[in-house]
């Protein structure tokens, strides 16, 4: 059982402010991950949660209780670092029994905890081996393993994967997962790769220059982002934007002046008048090929994966990516016209707010519990 | 086509560093050598490669009137007890410069490093002054004083170097494992930092062994140091080669032998497997 609550943490590097008034709520047993381009100040949010940092100004709540002042050993919490961290000059069990070293536990229940960790992530062979001796997704096992002898109230991950290669770095992703069933912990997980995000966590926490931008589900931040820069981080490939101006706003939605005709967004057009400018976004996913289609391009490069084809489009002066299926005999260079559903379009305000969807997506407010198990 | 072009550089090389080390290696060996001839032969006009060794010249260093023993524990303990000292607080110094983050950090470390860079001619009068004012002259403590006033800021410098080397990483992961700040250190920190105190040790103690100019001004009857006692050897009757080439021998020796351990330790460096 272990709640975290943030109440506008600010944290200051000699005058430069690195997190600006960050509000966090993370439930019991939650998987919460902080996304955000490097330098955002993720890792610096986390350390703070973890009392290697101390907060310039603002609240650390676990359990309801302020630990602003309580030092890193006795939080109760465990880390795994970017660089796994763990100590060169210790065998492996000893590097997975150090906390337990230092509690002073009992050799024997010592030996027992570590081995049972050991099992859980397949270490048992490689207990009396130096870390030097271990490849890299081993080392990241042994971080992960000293963590989990700790029995954490709340684990944090920082970039655990970023040093795997892509194939190891799915097989963890899975595995991490899986760990966060088994074990049934809160934990809070950075990255900056917006896919480790969608998959893992219950809930996004997108930041951008020490500011939180939105909180949400991976389902929510996809179909609800709040701004230009969730929506263009959150998906792959990356939406597309256009510029429109507004025809007409009512209760019913907003309609914007689009090359093939005007369109009709299901949004909610309080506060824009016509004539407003406006950014369009349409996922590339959500675009269709269709000879009757407003909108056309000109074909750069096409990338077949087999399920699906991604183009890549000349639209104006600016490169958009259509995703179509496996099998479109689109040729490079031919003049395609698509259309999309406007029901999966969004639009934003100069200032970059979203306009709030009239309908909340089904999947939005599901919790990854209630989706039955893994979303992975 | 490949091995015949680097053929010429590559004995080119060999060459140099055959001369380099003939260059280095022929004053210790011809001293080592002739520390066990009898003076004759060391005098003689034609230099004798093969010859009756003796121990006649050590023997009567250590047994005559005037032995070396209170030099050489002198030396050992001066040199010793600076060096322990230097290396303790260098390396509390040396963490603390490394993690700590203040402005002008940089600044600091540079003042502290440039104490070492004076010449010793520079600071010995205003030593022997301050010395004389606090009694300090022919005292053991005193002439600690003058050599950690060199090796501190050297050990500071190397301490932060090698500090800096070891990634914050492991102490924090230490502290978030439920250790204290100190536990950290000693724990996980230290163990790592072996080569780093060891370097620094051998590099400090050999600064106070050989040194000859602060042992010269500021140590009296009870204080003097083996380089003193080799001076003595230079009378104006005449020089007895055979004990001063022996002293040669004993001040040298243990320390070309320091020295390669200091290579090895250099050369192996941290060896940090676990980051990365
Ligand atoms: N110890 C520090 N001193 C000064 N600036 C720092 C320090 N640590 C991080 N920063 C700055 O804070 C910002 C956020 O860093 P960080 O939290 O590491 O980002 P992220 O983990 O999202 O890549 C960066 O601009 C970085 O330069
Ligand atoms: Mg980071």
């Amino acid at each position: 059982m272990a709640t975290l609550q943030l109440n506008n943490i600010v944290k200051d590097f000699g005058g430069t402010q690195v997190i600006k008034g960050v509000d966090l709520e993370v439930k019991d047993r939650e998987f919460v991950v902080f996304v955000g381009p490097s330098g955002c100040g993720k890792s610096t949010l986390m350390r703070m949660i973890a009392g290697l940092e101390s907060a310039t100004s603002g609240d650390i709540l676990i359990d309801g209780e302020r630990i602003n002042d309580v030092g890193p050993a006795d939080r109760g919490l465990a880390m795994v670092f970017q660089s796994y961290a763990l100590y060169p000059h210790m065998s492996v069990e000893d590097n997975m029994g150090f906390s337990m070293r230092l509690a002073k536990v009992p050799t024997a229940e010592r030996r027992e905890k570590v081995l049972a960790a050991a099992r859980i992530l397949q270490l048992e062979e490689l207990l009396d081996r130096k870390p030097r001796a271990l490849s890299g997704g081993q080392r990241q096992r042994v971080a992960i393993g000293r963590a989990i002898v700790r029995n954490p109230s709340i684990f944090l991950f920082d970039e655990p994967l970023s040093n795997l290669d892509a194939a190891l770095r799915v097989q963890m992703r899975i595995e991490l997962a899986r760990l966060h069933e088994e074990l049934d912990a809160t934990m809070i997980y950075v990255t900056h790769d917006q896919i480790e995000a969608m998959t893992m966590a219950d809930k996004i926490v997108v930041l951008q220059g020490g500011v939180v931008e939105q909180i949400g589900s991976p389902m929510a931040l996809y179909h609800h982002p709040a701004n230009l820069f969730v929506a263009g981080f959150i998906g792959s490939p990356k939406m597309n934007f256009l510029d429109v101006e507004i025809r007409r706003a009512d209760a019913e939605g907003v309609d914007v002046v689009l090359p093939g005709g005007d369109c009709r967004v299901p949004v909610e057009g309080d506060g824009v008048s016509i004539g407003d400018k406006l950014t369009l976004g349409i996922r590339p996913e959500h675009l269709k090929l269709d000879d009757q289609g407003a909108l056309t391009g000109k074909i750069l490069v096409i990338e077949r994966l087999g399920g699906t084809t991604s183009l890549y489009l000349e639209k104006g002066d600016s490169q958009w990516i259509l995703v179509a299926d496996g099998d479109v005999t689109s040729r490079v260079h031919d003049q395609i016209r698509f259309s999309f559903d406007p029901a999966c379009a969004h639009l934003l305000k100069g200032n970059g707010d979203a306009l709030p969807h009239r309908h909340r997506h089904p999947l939005a407010d599901i919790d990854r519990k209630e989706n039955g198990g893994l979303s992975v | 086509m490949n091995t015949s072009k680097r053929w010429l550089p590559h004995t080119f090389k060999i060459a140099l560093l055959t001369l380099l080390l003939l260059w280095t290696l022929i004053p210790i060996i011809w001293m080592v050598l002739s520390s066990f001839k009898s003076n004759d032969i060391i005098t003689a006009g034609t230099p004798r490669v093969f010859f009756t060794p003796i121990l006649e010249h050590y023997t009567s260093l250590f047994s005559s009137g005037n032995s070396l023993w209170p030099y050489l524990l002198n030396s050992l303990f001066i040199a010793g007890v600076s060096t322990l000292i230097a290396v303790v607080l260098g390396c509390m110094a040396g963490f603390g410069l490394s993690r700590i983050r203040i402005k002008g950090k940089q600044h600091l470390a540079f003042w502290i490093i440039s104490t070492r860079m004076a010449p010793i001619a520079a600071v010995i009068v205003p030593l022997y002054l301050l010395f004389r004012y606090l009694y300090l002259l022919d005292t053991h403590a005193g002439l600690i004083v003058a050599y950690l006033s060199f090796n501190l800021p050297f050990a500071i410098w190397l301490m932060t170097a090698f500090f800096d080397d070891l990634p914050p990483d492991l102490e924090e992961a230490a502290m978030i494992d439920g250790a204290t700040k100190l536990q950290a250190f000693r724990y996980v920190v230290l163990p790592l930092m072996t080569p780093g105190l060891v370097t620094t040790a051998i590099l400090c103690f050999i600064f106070a062994w050989n040194d000859y100019a602060f042992a010269q001004t500021f140590s009296g009857p009870n204080t003097q140091t083996i380089p003193i006692a080799a001076a003595q050897l230079l009378t104006q009757t005449g020089i007895d080669w055979g004990k001063l080439l022996a002293i040669g021998t004993i001040v040298v020796c243990p320390m070309a032998i320091a020295g390669l351990l200091v290579k090895r330790w250099l050369v192996k460096g941290l060896t940090l497997g676990a980051v990365k």
